[in-house]
């Protein structure tokens, strides 16, 4: 079963992607802040990483940038809801920085579903 | 004094009494009020010459005739009568009172009756003095309005203070909830998005957690737009000639604008340099324009803008306006469409405050508006009339310097801009230019291939606009692939154009995506991080 990354500091939309993958059948991994994520990193049984970007500690352009360099083909969806600059330029520069795919919050899950299949199928092959 | 110790002992006694008359006449014919004698039968017995003028007539018509000739039976009747009486019993009449003489119109007047006591002590007669007090009665009105304009400032100038802190907390909010309320409504989507997976399509519930989905979706173009105004004063300036925005927002309004209305422009040529951000002028420009044309609802109407230099002690005087600047900018919109009603015109300036239907505008235009205009140290003045039209005032300090050397240094690096529409993209031509980028504009498919040919050449950086309509993105991706080199490139897309962005991201290009309206902070933020 793949492994699925979730770094998100809302709880309860940690949860709730939580809920939506497993019903996929992926291995759950969660970190609250960017700094856990980045220090129990086990690229084993990580294949994919969903990291909000405005976090405590480490934010998640420095874990974009870091778990790229621990793991380079590791894929990597950036989620934002915005903040001072608004949710457009952060999403862009993680976009710069390697990530694979960049949701706006709020966003769909069932196309971000979509979109972990695409992304992990090309890695299969 | 005395009279009778006064009688020379030569004089005869009718000489003096003639020359006492005389005298007494004299007097009372040079005083400035209007003087009479009445007696108990309502009949003037004595009057003075400024009585006289002021009638239009000599003592002898007058006097022999009642105050009811003179006056008019029903203002006598109605006016005059009671006081007379009054002072026939014993009393000391004074009232104000205005009425019409011949000579001058209707006046204002002090009208003073004392009692006129003979030898035996009986009244038979009164003295009637009339004093024109109409100035005085004028510097008092005037006074007085004076008082109140000044109340009136005082309160708008409250008004606007609270109008500027309303602003600014909601820039403040908007920015420090967006990320957590995100947070919310994408976890509220999220088992929504569960929940109708759980559930038959057919089902009732199905549709309702639906409602669920489309409520969060109107949430968060709130939340967008709350974060768009907060952005959106937050400036990257650079000094530009008012002049040089505003004739292609005219351009670009004159092309864009429905048959019934006319755009009139009177706009000479002027150096008028502001510190600003040319593609939110632009914005702030063209937002006044469309609000103008939607004021006309469709009808024939007339939109005019004007352009004038005004001094900075003139703002200060006319607007009590602390001035940041020795000059202004006046920029002056003009629309003959349905006007406001003051109660109206107090609140357009709010954010989320709009007369459109409900979904059909966002209410943001105007408090963006208000909120770039004064972060510049500028001000916005409306004036509107029911049903005849509306005028837009915008003032903007003009900026003592007159190049953008301190922002350029180390900066000039080479650009190749693929340009869009031709206003939109002038601008934001004007905008890099100014802030110290050397541009490459190739205007067609022909130069375009020559610039890329050209050995030599070698842009930092190209900027696609995706409405170019002369050079296809195709034109592009053929191009670059045939260079070895490897050359940034940052997407500003239309979203109203249809756009192979898959094309791009495959060709492992785009290094940077924007979507329109892109401000110079935005661009220039995407520049710095493209080339490094």
């Amino acid at each position: 079963m793949p492994g699925i990354l979730i770094i998100e500091d809302d709880e309860e939309l940690r949860e709730m992607l939580k809920v939506s993958f497993s019903r996929r059948r992926y291995t759950i991994l969660e970190a609250g802040n960017g700094k856990d994520a980045i220090t129990h990193f086990k690229p084993g049984v990580t294949d994919l990483v969903v990291t909000d970007l405005i976090m405590p500690e480490e934010d998640g352009l420095k874990v974009i940038m870091k778990l790229k360099e621990i793991k380079p083909s590791i894929k990597i969806i950036a989620i934002s809801g915005g903040g001072k600059a608004g949710p457009g330029s952060y999403l862009n520069l993680a976009k710069a920085l390697g990530a694979d795919a960049i949701y706006s919050k709020p966003f769909s899950v069932n196309d971000m579903v979509l979109k972990i299949e695409e992304l992990l199928n090309i890695e299969q092959q | 004094m005395n009279l009778g110790k006064n009688i020379p002992e030569n004089d005869d006694f009718t000489s003096f009494l003639s020359r006492e008359k005389y005298f007494s006449d004299h007097i009372l014919d040079n005083c400035r009020s209007m003087i009479s004698i009445i007696n108990r039968d309502y009949v003037y017995e004595k009057v003075n010459a400024p009585f006289c003028n002021a009638h239009k007539e000599v003592a002898d018509a007058i006097v022999g005739k009642t105050l009811a000739d003179v006056w008019g039976q029903e203002t006598f009747s109605k006016n005059i009568k009671q006081n007379i009486d009054r002072c026939f019993s014993g009393a000391t009449v004074k009232y104000e009172a205005s009425f019409t003489i011949p000579q001058t119109g209707q006046r204002f007047f002090e009208v003073v009756f004392r009692p006129f006591p003979v030898e035996s002590g009986e009244i038979t007669h009164l003295l009637a003095e009339t004093f024109d007090i109409t100035d005085l009665k004028l510097s008092e009105k005037i006074a007085v309005e004076k008082e109140e304009e000044f109340k009136r400032i005082e309160q708008m100038l409250e008004d606007r203070l609270l109008q500027a802190q309303k602003l600014e907390t909601i820039g403040a909010l908007a920015g420090g909830i967006a990320h957590d309320f995100n947070n919310i409504l994408a976890t509220i989507s999220g088992y929504s998005e569960l929940l109708q997976e759980d559930l038959p399509q057919a089902s009732p519930s199905y549709q309702n957690v639906a409602k669920i989905q489309m409520a969060v979706s109107k949430a968060r173009s709130l939340i967008n737009q709350m974060l768009a105004f907060s952005r959106q004063v937050e400036q990257e300036k650079v000094i530009v000639n008012v002049y040089d925005v505003l004739k292609e927002t005219i351009g670009f309004i004159k092309s864009a604008a429905p048959e019934n209305v006319t755009v009139k422009s009177n706009i000479r040529k002027k150096n008028a340099p502001v510190f600003a951000d040319p593609t939110q002028l632009f914005r702030i420009f063209l937002n006044l324009l469309t609000n103008a044309i939607e004021s006309l609802e469709e009808r024939k109407g007339i939109i005019s803008v004007s352009m004038e230099l005004v001094s900075g002690k003139k703002v200060r005087d006319e607007l009590n306006k602390k001035i940041v600047a020795d000059d202004y900018v006046l920029i002056t919109f003009r629309d003959t469409g349905k006007g406001m009603d003051p109660s109206l015109i107090r609140r357009i300036f709010e954010p989320f405050f709009t007369t459109r239907e409900v979904g059909k505008g966002s209410g943001m235009g105007l408090s963006v508006v208000h909120g770039i205009v004064t972060e510049m140290g500028g001000e916005v003045l409306v004036s509107s009339e029911k049903g005849k039209g509306s005028v837009f005032y915008v003032y903007l300090p003009v900026s003592a310097g007159s190049t953008n050397n301190f922002l350029v240094s180390g900066i000039r690096k080479r650009i190749l801009f693929i340009m869009g529409n031709r206003h939109e993209s002038n601008i934001l031509s004007l905008a890099l230019e100014s802030a110290g980028y050397d541009l490459i504009k190739p205007s067609n498919k022909k130069d375009f291939v020559a610039v890329m040919s050209e050995k030599k050449f070698e842009p930092d950086l190209i900027i696609y606009m995706t409405d170019a309509e002369n050079i296809r993105c195709e034109d592009l991706l053929g191009a670059l692939h045939n260079r070895t080199s490897e050359t940034q490139c940052i997407l500003i897309e239309d979203p109203d154009i249809e756009f192979p962005e898959e094309k791009f991201v495959n060709s492992g290009l785009v290094c940077q995506h924007l979507i329109k309206p892109v401000s110079l902070k935005e661009i220039k933020n995407a520049i710095q991080l493209s080339i490094k």
